[in-house]
């Protein structure tokens, strides 16, 4: 029979996959199910439900519980059905009178010490324990409540989000195995034995201080109030939910947002959603107070100088204020002196709008991404050797994956439910390749069995994937049958030739990326052999000077080990925010029109110019460090910039913060007086992933939708904003609906031409390309053969940066990110996760330390070129001597006054992972971060004079 | 910290530097189906108008890569 997979049922244990099929009779009925199916599984897939307490359909069965015994034909006493696997023939009966006294036995020994409070318990209406003492027909406890118990346990609260009341726990271990098996963190224990027995977080410590990352699937899985979101405490239980996305990570999790009213009270991951398969990570889960924090902006506001004070107006006003300027700089300075970014955070259909607008109503391509920082790389060398600006996987696709190798990312901190996957794949048995220059947790693993750390210099990833590549070659490791048929001959032969010279290899790289050559034939041959080898990678692989050249060096790996077309291998970019991938589809770039179509094709501008009814420039536009530059040139004069905070997330902030001085009219649409919106003219409010409709497109290409949960808190969403702006500019925009942007999406993008939302209500979601060809989607990429016909070698010379370490700057500063705070931090700052990181440290080795007399907490003064900046110290081993690691999610900390304005050859993406530095011991902030203080506070007495009115008048 | 001048001829030398495969040739023919392909306008006019006034900054092949444009 085919499982019809339905979210909202908890069938109690795990799908088990076998195409051998075993029929059993359950109470009567016939059932046929998967071999190694659970009769509790069995039962429930057919409407029979069998109690339950410590199995739930994400953890495998426990049997500790005993109260879904039943009988069973020929065998003797009451197994769990849990842990009872289908057997041919098998005669089951769930419900009997021998069962009933049984479970209601079970159920009188649990409740003897479990308060009796459920009419004032949190969890009331929503608890398991509840439902199945009246499943079972539990009407009194003869045991009485005088006898020993667990009554007065100490509740620990020292979790921001959620609560532990041990006094309510049946100790089903539930919490602990999720914490196992689904985050695979290992936080929780039962401790002591028997009676004594319960859970603990680490070695009796309170929540907050032991390994628990927060993610909440304890939570989740606890099937009283022990464990507890204090969101539904304070608030009581939620009335209505809706499915939704989540707006943080590149992973794309599916959750309910479950409301009261229009008020969110908690997110809970989706089991349907086919990203995270309902799990979650602290962010995800908890940090959505942002969306209504006190800091939001409520009303539009413009100003003729960043000098003056703010002044609220009407959406119109701001709209024509906006033009006027526009209009005005455009008359002056040209057309070209104008331009915008799109944001990577909001909806494809946003994002869409802003780059038409600026492609129609400014008549110019000077549109660009974030992704210019992040993953741009990506685009290019994956299109060139690949032929498709994205990644080839699904993310489950990794537990079919036999050697998983992880290349500048740290999926745990930055990617965490994808890291939970990975991790549950190493347990069951796989190898790990880790080439990074720090330690990361992932090398942890719990039960990790083999690993390798390529322990790199920073700035010398290329030097270390042509070694690999040299191995593979040189040790015949290579997939012919691949090679012959999926690659060009000609491409091939070229590299195969280049990478086989002498100087690719493991041991004349060593003197450049330090790595022993011994490691680095092992990790070949780890990856070579294993089967299925896939790759993730982050920004430790894009963000350098050579990100192109490692982006194609990944993919020449993939293709010359005949990774790629089929599950559990593949190219597997791990991208920063929510939407970067959609943001990138959609045209935000300048020379690529949405669907990576180039501007340049007359074609292509045919078919935009007929629906647009414009005529569009055939010329790429600037990009943003281009944008910059011609604006301290004093050629580029405006600029529209939706959620996205340059003067944070951009290196060499100085630079930034000059340009950004230098325009004439900048229009920031954001949800906070963000960096950005301290330079500007005209600050439009936008909204929260909750107060919108969309789609978002996550890491794997997988399109889902965001659904409206409550009211724009300004009153238009951010695509109504877009529309309002590009009206007053002259070009007018008809869209009732995003579902209509979608349609236009559709009609002129090649790979997204079968999605509808329609469809997307149907499948839940979609992976593109999404056509004739592939009309519900396309998981896996490049399955028969390539969007270029034949897989393309690159040539990929390692070129080393021009940020070395010298005499007068001799550490190599790397930066990143943790797991409770998200990029610029603007959304997690104003969150309870500031417990976990209220300040960016930077992290020293131990030897650099010692050498500068530097111990934990110091404030030290960091200079490269570009600037200096103050941070505390934090001695640590994760990085090697001579690097040094800090993060950049608090704007006072100054990361990017160091970064540089080197940048990838191809793309400009920024070297952020490689600075030259020097650290000392200093007593003061930096001279940047006394005038950051000093325009902050002017900024916000500004932004305050404003509110403050409205405020009253409230 | 460079500045935009100093940052276009930087960012050609570097488009020839990491396409010198093939000689130099190919590789002024490949930086400059790339400018062609991503730079702006303004980029593209800038780089021309040094090469013609100045271009000692630009490397040889990067000279004969911005001829092409």
């Amino acid at each position: 029979m085919l499982e019809y997979f339905d979210p909202t049922k908890d069938l109690g244990t795990p799908a088990i996959l076998s195409e051998t099929m075993v029929s059993i009779e359950i109470d009567g009925v016939s059932v046929s199910v998967p071999e190694g199916t659970s009769v509790m599984r069995a039962a429930a897939l057919h409407d029979i439900n069998i109690p339950k307490l410590c199995a739930t359909d994400n953890l495998e069965a426990f049997g500790s519980c005993r109260l879904c015994a039943v009988e069973i034909e020929g065998r003797r006493g009451y197994p769990a059905s849990c842990t009872t696997p289908v057997a041919e023939g098998m005669q089951v009966t769930t419900q009997n009178e021998k069962l009933g006294r049984l479970r209601r036995n079970v159920m009188e020994l649990y409740i003897s010490d479990h308060p009796l409070d459920c009419l004032t318990c949190p969890a009331n209406g929503d608890c398991e324990l509840q439902d199945m003492a009246g499943a079972v027909g539990l009407r009194e406890v003869r045991y009485g409540f005088d006898g020993e118990n667990h009554l007065d346990a100490q509740k620990d609260n020292s979790n921001p989000y959620f609560s532990f009341d041990p006094s309510k726990c049946i100790v089903c271990s539930r919490c602990v195995r999720a914490c196992e098996e689904v985050q695979g963190t290992f936080a929780l224990t039962v401790d002591g034995r028997g009676f004594d027995s319960k859970i603990s977080a680490g070695v009796a410590q309170d929540f907050v201080d032991s390994d628990c990352v927060s993610c909440g699937a304890c939570v989740q899985a606890c099937p009283t109030s022990t464990l507890m979101e204090k969101s539904v405490i304070d608030q009581g239980q939620p009335e209505h939910s809706i499915v939704t996305t989540c707006a943080y990570c590149g992973v794309g999790c599916s959750f309910e947002a479950q409301m009261k009213g229009d008020k969110l009270i908690r997110m809970v991951p989706y089991k349907g959603g086919e990203a995270n398969e309902g799990h979650s990570c602290v962010k995800g889960r908890f940090a959505f107070g942002y969306a209504t924090h006190g800091d939001r902006i409520k009303e539009p506001m413009i100003r003729d100088s960043i000098d003056q004070p703010w002044r609220a107006v009407s959406w119109e006003e701001a709209f024509e204020f906006s033009a006027k300027k526009i209009h005005k700089i455009q008359a002056e300075h040209g057309r070209e002196s104008v331009g915008g970014i799109t944001s990577s955070r909001c909806t494809n259909e946003e994002t869409y709008l802003v780059q038409k607008l600026i492609r129609t109503a400014f008549g110019n391509n000077n549109t660009d991404t974030c992704a210019r920082v992040c993953h741009s790389p990506t685009g290019f060398g994956l299109k060139t050797t690949l032929g498709e600006s994205a990644g080839t996987q699904t993310f489950p696709s990794v537990s079919k994956a036999d050697s998983i190798v992880v290349i500048g990312a740290n999926p745990t901190d930055a990617h965490p439910v994808v890291g939970s996957m990975i991790r549950r794949r190493l347990r069951e048995g796989a190898s790990l390749i880790v080439a990074d220059p720090r330690d990361i947790d992932l090398l942890k693993t719990p039960h990790l069995s083999e690993a390798i750390h390529l322990q790199l210099r920073p700035g010398t990833n290329v030097a270390l994937i042509n070694a690999l590549g040299h191995v593979v070659m040189t040790e015949n490791l290579q997939d012919d049958a691949f090679i012959g048929d999926r690659c060009d001959k000609e491409a091939f032969e070229q590299w195969k030739a280049f990478i086989c010279e002498e100087r690719n290899s493991p041991e004349a790289s060593e003197e450049i990326t330090g790595v022993k050559p011994e490691l680095v034939r092992k990790a070949a041959k780890v990856y070579a052999d294993a089967g299925n080898g896939a790759i993730f990678y982050g920004l430790g692989v894009t963000e350098h000077s050579q990100g192109s050249t490692m982006v194609m060096g990944i993919a020449n790996l993939a293709l010359a080990t005949g990774n790629l077309g089929r599950e559990g291998v593949g190219v597997n970019p791990l991208r920063g925010q929510n939407n970067v991938q959609g943001s990138c589809d959609m045209g935000s770039f300048p020379h690529e029109l949405p669907g990576y179509q180039h501007v340049g094709v007359k074609d292509v501008r045919d078919k935009f110019e007929a629906v647009w009814n414009v005529k569009i420039d055939e010329e790429p536009g600037l990009r943003i460090p281009n944008m910059f530059d011609a604006a301290i040139n004093g050629n580029f004069k405006g600029m529209y910039v939706q959620g996205e905070d340059i003067a944070q997330s951009d290196p060499n902030t100085q630079h930034v913060e000059k340009a950004l001085r230098a325009l004439d009219c900048l229009i920031v649409q954001d949800i906070f007086l963000n960096e950005t919106a301290k330079f500007a003219h005209v600050l439009l409010p936008g909204s929260t992933f909750l107060e919108k409709d969309g789609t978002f497109t996550n890491g794997e290409r997988r399109i889902n939708r965001v659904r409206k949960v409550m009211p724009p808190l300004a009153g238009l969403a951010d695509w109504e904003v877009t529309l309002g702006l590009s009206k007053a500019l002259g070009y007018e925009m008809h869209y009732n609906h995003p579902s209509e942007i979608m349609d236009e999406i559709a009609l002129l993008t090649p790979t997204f031409t079968g999605v509808n939302y329609d469809k997307l209500e149907k499948l839940g979601s979609i992976q593109w390309p999404c056509n004739d060809e592939s009309p519900e989607g396309t998981p896996t990429m490049h399955v028969e053969d390539f969007p270029i016909g034949k897989g393309n070698f690159a040539i990929t010379e390692y070129i080393p940066t021009l940020e070395r370490s010298t005499r007068r700057l001799p550490l190599l500063l790397t930066t990143g990110r943790i797991l409770s705070q998200y990029n610029v931090g603007a959304q997690t700052r104003r969150t309870d996760n500031m417990v976990w990181h209220a300040e960016d440290v930077l992290e020293i080795n131990p030897y650099d330390a010692n050498e500068r007399g530097i111990s934990d907490g110091d404030w030290l003064g960091i200079t490269s070129r570009a600037g200096n900046t103050v941070l505390r110290a934090l001695v640590s081993t994760r990085q090697l001597p001579g690097v040094v690691y800090t993060t950049f999610h608090h704007p006072g900390s100054g990361a990017n006054v160091i970064t540089t304005d080197n940048s990838d050859w191809a793309t400009n993406c920024p070297e952020y992972k490689v600075t030259a530095v020097q650290v000392e011991k200093v007593t003061q902030p930096s001279e940047w971060q006394k005038e950051f203080q000093a325009m902050d506070k002017k900024q916000l007495q500004f932004l305050r004079a404003e509110k403050a009115p409205a405020e009253t008048a409230q | 910290m460079r500045n935009s001048k100093e940052q276009l001829i930087h960012m050609v030398n570097q488009i020839v530097e990491n396409n010198q495969h093939g000689g130099p040739e190919k590789a002024a023919a490949a930086t400059s189906v790339h400018m062609k392909k991503f730079w702006a306008r303004s980029m593209k006019e800038d780089i021309i108008e040094y090469l013609k006034t100045d271009g000692s900054d630009l490397s040889d092949t990067a000279k004969l890569a911005v001829g092409m444009l």
